[in-house]
């Protein structure tokens, strides 16, 4: 604990003051004073805040879609295994392809709104929970699927009671995976092209070469990050109370 | 001997294979009277397991006929208990709720189960565990819950595949005895599979010795101790003779 503390005092204090030593330019890298200036500045400062909420709802709601077709698709996939056979090479397909490539494709169909912002962190999401919650149930220890075969359960029973929660380690993974992923996608489309949103207002900045204010905008982007991640830990302490030590 | 319980004629299972059939079970005959407790012993790929699935209608067969009460086998029996290797307790459910499983798939648990459950529990000494979780008990334990769990729903025929092989010595000694035990106050049918030949007959009244390729049965050997079994009886020359017995047909085929 103390170590941590000193280690980051040393990152701190070397952010602060190597810039000045070393005679960087402040356009380069600015000293930490200035970015936390930058950063609560009372002109920009309600600025930032409305432009984050706008990414953090496109961030939001493509979660919330991407990791809903995850999981009834997964269910689904696992389910039958003809279809799993069918889809197969396609997910693998999808899978290889850089997915943020396509974000200007759909700026082109869905506009320079929030809509496309929200398919491409559906397109990022959706993935990593399908593929996890699909080895989450494929994964189900055989002597427990015939323990309920033997008592005589439907498969909706075994679904329900069985492949669903047996798969929510793999399913948590795969919402940890999610959660970076949207984070990207939703920045990336907002390169990409757009009116509102931390990506908007960080290009904005490097146009101006404010670099200070990039690097505020970027606290503010890991900010959300680490929040979001911490809150899916958080739930899955919660939900998966039975495997104590988590694999990380 | 009343009319059998398990009855089993002519039983024939073969796995098509890429290189070609795999004759897992060929011509099994096999009674069981109600009440009884039978042994399956054999090497691995005699067919055992196969022959405890298909009484459990989890698997098929290709060809014979297998009733329990007279009424054919095709799928899942409402009333017989399983018990695996392992314990396969539900992680996410606290003991007692998986020991009302079976029940609770077929109607909602009333109050009267759910103290069937815990007097179950009571029984092989876990009352005090029925709220815990099933990685807050020993391997030992979660394999007595397993138990309790396969007769909460009041099955006609217990049926046990190596219950005990992945437990240490002492602690299958232990539940030996305490099968033995729930065997005799409960008057279940038991069959049991195992590869251990001094538990077969441990336990058993009868061991049924089944050899590899085709699984067949070599043997029935009947085990005249009482039903009532303790620890004493494994150091007797009686138990010795029989075990050694059995044990020749393995020596011969390995």
């Amino acid at each position: 604990m103390a170590g941590g503390i000193i280690v980051a005092a040393v990152i701190l204090a070397s952010w602060q003051f190597l810039p000045g030593l070393t005679g960087t330019p402040s356009y380069v890298v600015p000293a930490l004073s200035d970015v936390l200036q930058a950063l609560v500045d009372p002109a920009a400062f309600p600025r930032y805040l409305s432009n984050a909420g706008t990414t953090l709802g496109e961030v939001l709601a493509g979660l919330a879609i991407g990791v809903a077709i995850g999981l009834v698709g997964a269910i689904l996939l696992a389910q039958f295994p003809t279809a799993y056979a069918i889809a197969f090479p396609y997910i693998v397909a999808i899978e290889s392809i850089p997915k943020v490539a396509i974000a200007p494709l759909f700026v082109i169909w869905f506009g320079f709104g929030m809509p496309s912002k929200i398919v491409v962190v559906v397109l990022l999401a959706f993935f990593p929970v399908l593929v996890n919650t699909i080895h989450g149930i494929r994964g189900v220890d055989r002597d427990q699927i015939e323990l309920f075969e033997a008592n005589g359960a439907s498969p909706g029973q075994i679904r329900r009671k069985l492949l669903i929660p047996a798969a929510l380690p793999s399913i948590f993974s795969g919402l940890e995976l999610a959660v970076a992923n949207a984070m990207i996608g939703a920045i990336v489309a907002e390169f990409v092209g757009a009116q509102h949103g931390l990506g908007v207002l960080i290009l904005q900045a490097q146009g101006a070469m404010q670099t200070a204010a990039v690097f505020a905008l970027l606290i503010i982007l890991s900010a959300l990050g680490i929040t979001l991640n911490a809150l899916v830990r958080l739930a899955r302490r919660k939900v998966i109370f039975w495997q104590q030590d988590s694999p990380h | 001997m009343s009319a059998p319980l398990i009855s089993i004629s002519h039983l024939e299972k073969v796995y098509p294979t890429r290189t070609g059939d795999v004759h897992a079970l060929s011509d099994v005959n096999l009674d069981i009277a109600d009440g009884e407790f039978v042994a399956i012993v054999g090497p691995s790929g005699c067919g055992k397991t196969t022959l405890l699935k298909i009484l459990a209608g989890l698997t098929g067969f290709t060809s014979g006929t297998a009733t329990i009460a007279g009424a054919p086998i095709s799928t899942p029996r409402g009333d017989v208990g399983m018990v695996f290797q392992k314990p396969t307790l539900l992680p996410w459910r606290t003991i007692v709720e998986n020991v009302l499983l079976p029940v609770e798939l077929h109607r909602r648990v009333d109050g009267a189960e759910r103290e069937r459950a815990i007097g179950l529990l009571s029984m092989v000494g876990l009352r005090d565990f029925a709220d815990k979780y099933p990685h807050e008990l020993s391997g030992g334990m979660q394999q007595r819950a397993a138990i309790c769990r396969a007769l909460v729903h009041e099955p006609e025929v217990l049926l046990m595949d190596e219950p005990f092989g992945a437990l240490d010595a002492m602690t299958r000694d232990a539940l030996n005895v305490e099968v033995n035990r729930i065997w005799r106050e409960t008057s279940k049918t038991a069959v049991l599979i195992t590869h251990s030949i001094p538990e077969a007959v441990f336990l058993a009244q009868r061991v049924i010795v089944m050899g590899p390729r085709p699984g067949r049965i070599i043997d029935v050997v009947d085990v005249p101790f009482g039903r009532e079994r303790t620890l004493d009886l494994l150091g007797s020359s009686d138990f010795a003779d029989l075990s050694s017995h059995i044990r020749t047909y393995f020596e011969v085929t390995a």
